[in-house]
C-alpha cells in the first residue's frame, strides 16, 4: 500500500501528526534522522502551560490539554499525565501590580489562577524563601512526561499501520513539473512517494525546508536542565514552580546573550529538574558549567533547602524559535501538499498534540477546531 | 514491574529467559526482560534502550550498568558488543551537590 503522508521529525509534533492521521485511516511514514524524541522533545521539561498569551497560544493550550486527558486514556503505555497545576513565584513587590493586570486578564479568558499572598504561598511551601513577593497558583496547568508521550504515540500509529522509520534522514524533496505538487521524499536510503508532506522537524526544521526551496523562519534556541536525585516529597510540595518573570524571559530579544529564569519541576519518580536558560547560539551541545550555575542560583535563591540534593545529569536542547514567538502550523500555498508543524519554541510539549490534530483536519479536510492566520507560513511573507 | 511468564512466550527470543528477573540497573530496577523487551520493540541503540526503560538513568549514570546492557544488546541483536556505542555522557560525572555547582559562578545580582 502506498504512503499517504510523509511526516519529517519524530518528536512529540511529528508523532502526533503520526498519530492522529492513523485514526483517520491514512497511510503515514515518519522519518526521523535520529532515534525518537532525540531533538526537543527528550530535552525539555514536563509542564503543559495553560496560560501562555496572546490569545492563539491560549486556544491551542486549552485544546491541546484536553486532547492530552484524552490521550492519557487512550493511548497503550502510560504518560505520566497530572493535574497538577503550577505556582508561579512574584519576586518583588514592584512586580505584584504587573502581575495583577496579567492575572485579571487571564481570568477573564477563564483560566482557574489564584493570587496568592506572600503568606499562603507560604502555606502550600514552607521551604519557600520567606523573601518573596507573592505568586499565582494556575489550576489548570498539567504534567507529562515529554519521552513517554512521543514514544507512545509513535508506537500506537505504528499499530495502526503507520511506518517509524527511524536514523534515517531527508536528503530531497520531488515534486510534479505541471502543478509543483510534491510527489516524493528522498532520503539516504530510499525514495517514497508521497501525496503530502509535514516537516516537523522542530530546531531543523530551517534546513529541512531549504531542501525543499522553503523558507521557514525557525533558529534554535538552546535551553539547558539539570536534574537530581529522587527527593521525597515535602522538600518541594508543588511539582511545577516558576518565577513569574519567566514570560519576561521567553520575549527577551533574539541575540546571543543568556536568559534565565527560575524553573522547578519535579517528575513522578522524585526527580526534580530544574532549569532553565534562553540563549541563540547555534547547535552547540556543550553544558556550559557556569551557565548552569546561574540556574542553579536562581533555584537556590526561592529554595535554599535544596543546596544539599545532588545533581547527577545536566543536558542542553535547542528549542524551535521564531521571530514571533508563534509556532507555524500552516499549509504551503506555493507547494501543493506541503505542510509546517513547527516553531513552538518552550511550548511544543503543551501544544505538540493539538498541532498533530490541527494538521490532520487540514490534509483530510475537515473544519478546523479554530481560525489559524495568525500561525500560517504566510504571515512572514510580509 | 515483574514479567510474566506469557509476556516472556510472546517475546519469541532465541535467549535463554531463566535469568529475565536479574536486575540489571540497580539504580533503576530495570530487569533483563525489560531490556530485551525494549530491544524486541525497536530499540536499536543504548540511548533507546534508556529512554523506554529509565536503565542507566540513576544515580550511577549507567557507570555500574553499562557493560551488561551492552553485552545484552550485542547478545540479542548480533552485532559485535565493540559496535554497540556507550550513552551520551553527561555531565557532573559525579553527582555534585546544587550548593556546590552554584558557586562556581560568582556572586552577582541577576
Amino acid at each position: 500500500m502506498a504512503t499517504d503522508v510523509v511526516v519529517i521529525g519524530g518528536g512529540i509534533v511529528g508523532a502526533s501528526c503520526a498519530y492522529y492521521l492513523s485514526k483517520e485511516g491514512i497511510k503515514v511514514h515518519l522519518l526521523e534522522k535520529g532515534s525518537l524524541g532525540c531533538g526537543a522533545s527528550k530535552a525539555g521539561m514536563m509542564h503543559v502551560v495553560s496560560w501562555e498569551e496572546p490569545e492563539i497560544h491560549l486556544k491551542l493550550a486549552k485544546a491541546s490539554k484536553k486532547l492530552y486527558q484524552e490521550l492519557n486514556l487512550e493511548l497503550s503505555s502510560p504518560i505520566e499525565f497530572r493535574q497538577t497545576g503550577s505556582i508561579a513565584i512574584i519576586e518583588k513587590p514592584e512586580q505584584v501590580e504587573t502581575f495583577k493586570a496579567t492575572f485579571d486578564r487571564l481570568r477573564s479568558w477563564g483560566l482557574n489562577c489564584k493570587f496568592l499572598t506572600p503568606r499562603e504561598l507560604i502555606e502550600m511551601e514552607p521551604n519557600i524563601t520567606p523573601d518573596i513577593a507573592g505568586g499565582v497558583f494556575f489550576g489548570d496547568d498539567a504534567q507529562v512526561n515529554p519521552l513517554y508521550t512521543t514514544l507512545a504515540l509513535a508506537s500506537d500509529a505504528r499499530k495502526m499501520g503507520a511506518i517509524i522509520d527511524t536514523f534515517n534522514e531527508v536528503i530531497g524533496f520531488e515534486f510534479n513539473n505541471a502543478d509543483h505538487s510534491v510527489s516524493a521524499v528522498l532520503t539516504k536510503r530510499d525514495r517514497i512517494p508521497a501525496g503530502a508532506v509535514i516537516i516537523a522537524s522542530g530546531a531543523w526544521s530551517h534546513a529541512v525546508g531549504n531542501l525543499a526551496g522553503l523558507n521557514i523562519p525557525v533558529e534554535p534556541r538552546k535551553g539547558v536542565l539539570a536534574v537530581t536525585v529522587p527527593v521525597p516529597e515535602g522538600i518541594i510540595n508543588s511539582q511545577i514552580i516558576l518565577t513569574a518573570g519567566y514570560m519576561e524571559s521567553v520575549n527577551s530579544g533574539s541575540n546571543s546573550s543568556l536568559s534565565v529564569a527560575a524553573n522547578i519541576q519535579r517528575a513522578v519518580n522524585g526527580n526534580l529538574v530544574l532549569g532553565t536558560t534562553r540563549q541563540m547560539v547555534g547547535f552547540d551541545r556543550e553544558v556550559d558549567p557556569y551557565v548552569m550555575a546561574n540556574v542553579l542560583k536562581r533555584c537556590l535563591r526561592f529554595f535554599p533547602v535544596i543546596a544539599e540534593i545532588s545533581v547527577i545529569r545536566t543536558w542542553a536542547g535547542f528549542r524551535p524559535y521564531t521571530p514571533d514567538l508563534l509556532p507555524i502550523i500552516s499549509p504551503v500555498e506555493s507547494m501543493e501538499g506541503v505542510y509546517v508543524a513547527t516553531g513552538h519554541e518552550g511550548i511544543g510539549i503543551t501544544e505538540g498534540p493539538i498541532t498533530g490534530k490541527l494538521i490532520t483536519q487540514m490534509i483530510t479536510g475537515q473544519d478546523l477546531e479554530f481560525p489559524l492566520d495568525d500561525v500560517s507560513l504566510k504571515r512572514f511573507e510580509k | 514491574m515483574k514479567e510474566t511468564n506469557k509476556d516472556k512466550a510472546s517475546c519469541d527470543l532465541d535467549v535463554a529467559q531463566d535469568d529475565w528477573d536479574q536486575i540489571v540497573c540497580r539504580c533503576e530496577e530495570v530487569t533483563k526482560g525489560e531490556i530485551i523487551k525494549a530491544i524486541n520493540d525497536g530499540a536499536t541503540t543504548i540511548e533507546e534502550i534508556k529512554r523506554k526503560t529509565r536503565a542507566g538513568m540513576g544515580l550511577c549514570q549507567s557507570k555500574t550498568c553499562f557493560r551488561a546492557i551492552q553485552r545484552i544488546l550485542a547478545e540479542v541483536s548480533g552485532q559485535p558488543v565493540a559496535a554497540v556505542l556507550p550513552y551520551t555522557s553527561r555531565p557532573p560525572v559525579r553527582p555534585i551537590s546544587i550548593g556546590i555547582l552554584s558557586s562556581l559562578m560568582e556572586e552577582e545580582d541577576d
